[in-house]
């Protein structure tokens, strides 16, 4: 595992909650917001997956726990937020990055079993679980002051919820509420000075590794197809993103999708 | 009293046996985000969001070729107070576009119209205005043009796309 060196200060004090951040998307958003000093807990399903992150961050100097945490379920998004403050005494920045269930299908022959309910309660409900856990500390963390704090909520969604898919038909919609989700709590929360902003990216995730492997030629599709010919890096492309989003550079900026890929799609 | 997705259904007018119009029925009550209990997002955003994807493969399954998903526009601006219901309206509008890339090659074409949010009964003073600048237009709009010509023979080579019915409030 690559070791994260903790270098700046641009999230001093700031407590941060990444969900899925385990592996892939979540994990280069949980060591770059880390590298900045923020602490960060790791909301991870299995402690297989965060535990050793967490360990590489502290290994790197900076501050990460894991707390397992499954976001399909609103007591336990709750669980983890209240054990969050109750350990470090704040909530600034909560990253909604786990998803699950996105396999290929054609939207004719998808079942709500098979196809939907898996990607809709770990997408959408947990957006919910994790705005209506997440709130009141942000909110708090906004009454601070400029440089103090400032409530973040980022939900990672996908260039698929802003096109559309011919492969994953459902997980389209699910990635495209998230976005409907975060626009409209940026219209809720403004004026508590909440920011609420998607990142739409296209990276090294472990998922795209097997999908890499089992078709070799996808990796050369995606490069092709992309201005800046390569997949995204999940710490030094994603997590800076993020990185930006979370902290004070981006108190004006909310309701958006930034879509980091590349620039693969244009369409905005 | 009907729901406002039956009453805009009614004013779409006939459509070819060919074609199918599906209106997203959301509820027109507001809720914010920390008061959205298990039960509300089931009835706000599961139940509806399944209507549609249901309806979608009912189309397919019947034989159409010509689908219209009338959707909210709140789904494209957001709107505070529906967060819930926005993420219905616009997960309708993202699914038109898989399903048009999926049966595309099948002949069939599946477009989204988003229909201003006071038809859906859409309270503005609470969601916000879509836009800062003002409406363009001072009428009544509706969708009924628009529907009846997308599922029209003359619509066959426009698929995936959204067209905005709201009297130039989102540009």
């Amino acid at each position: 595992m690559d070791v994260t060196t903790h270098t700046g200060t641009r999230l001093q004090d700031r407590v941060a909650i990444v969900t899925g951040a385990g592996q892939g998307v979540g994990e280069g958003i949980a060591r770059r917001l880390a590298e900045e000093g923020a602490t960060v807990i790791l909301a991870a399903r299995r402690a297989e997956t965060g535990e050793p992150v967490a360990e590489a961050i502290r290994a790197a100097g900076g501050i990460a726990e894991c707390i397992v945490t499954d976001v399909a379920k609103g007591d336990s998004v709750q669980q983890c937020v209240d054990e969050t403050v109750r350990r470090h005494g704040r909530l600034d920045i909560m990253v909604h990055n786990a998803f699950s269930g996105a396999v290929p299908h054609l939207l004719h022959e998808a079942t709500m079993e098979k196809n939907w309910k898996l990607m809709s309660k770990t997408g959408v409900w947990a957006c919910f679980f994790c705005a209506r856990a997440a709130y009141p500390h942000l909110q708090q963390s906004s009454r601070r002051g400029t440089g103090l704090g400032g409530g973040r909520l980022i939900l990672i969604t996908s260039p698929s919820g802003v096109e559309g898919s011919a492969n994953i038909a459902l997980y389209s919609p699910a990635k495209a509420a998230e976005r409907a989700i975060a626009k409209s709590l940026a219209r809720e929360w403004g004026p508590e000075g909440i920011t609420v902003n998607c990142i739409a990216p296209v990276a090294g995730s472990p998922a795209l590794a097997i999908a890499f492997e089992r078709n070799p030629a996808l990796k050369d599709a995606i490069e092709a197809r992309t201005p800046l010919g390569r997949v995204g890096d999940i710490t030094k492309d994603i997590g800076s993103v993020a990185l930006f989003l979370a902290s004070d550079d981006s108190s004006y900026v909310t309701g958006q999708t930034i879509v980091c890929d590349g620039g693969s799609f244009l369409g905005l | 009293m009907p729901s406002h997705a039956t009453t805009i259904n009614s004013q779409l007018g006939d459509v070819p046996s060919h074609a199918r119009v599906i209106v997203v029925d959301i509820r027109d009550t507001p809720s914010l985000a920390v008061d959205l209990t298990d039960d509300k997002i089931q009835e706000l955003w599961e139940q509806p969001i399944q209507k549609v994807i249901t309806e979608l493969q009912d189309a397919h399954s019947s034989g159409c070729t010509r689908i219209v998903v009338v959707t909210p526009l709140i789904g494209m601006s957001g709107a505070a107070g529906y967060s819930a219901q926005a993420a219905v309206a616009e997960a309708a509008r993202i699914v038109v576009k898989s399903a048009a890339r999926q049966w595309g090659k099948n002949g069939i074409v599946v477009n989204a119209v988003a229909l201003e949010s006071a038809a859906y009964g859409i309270d503005e003073s609470i969601a916000g205005p879509v836009s800062i600048a003002p409406r363009a237009m001072t009428n009544e709009v509706s969708a009924k043009g628009i529907v009846q010509w997308l599922c029209s023979e003359a619509a066959g080579d426009v698929t995936g796309q959204t067209f905005i019915v709201d009297g130039g409030s989102w540009m």
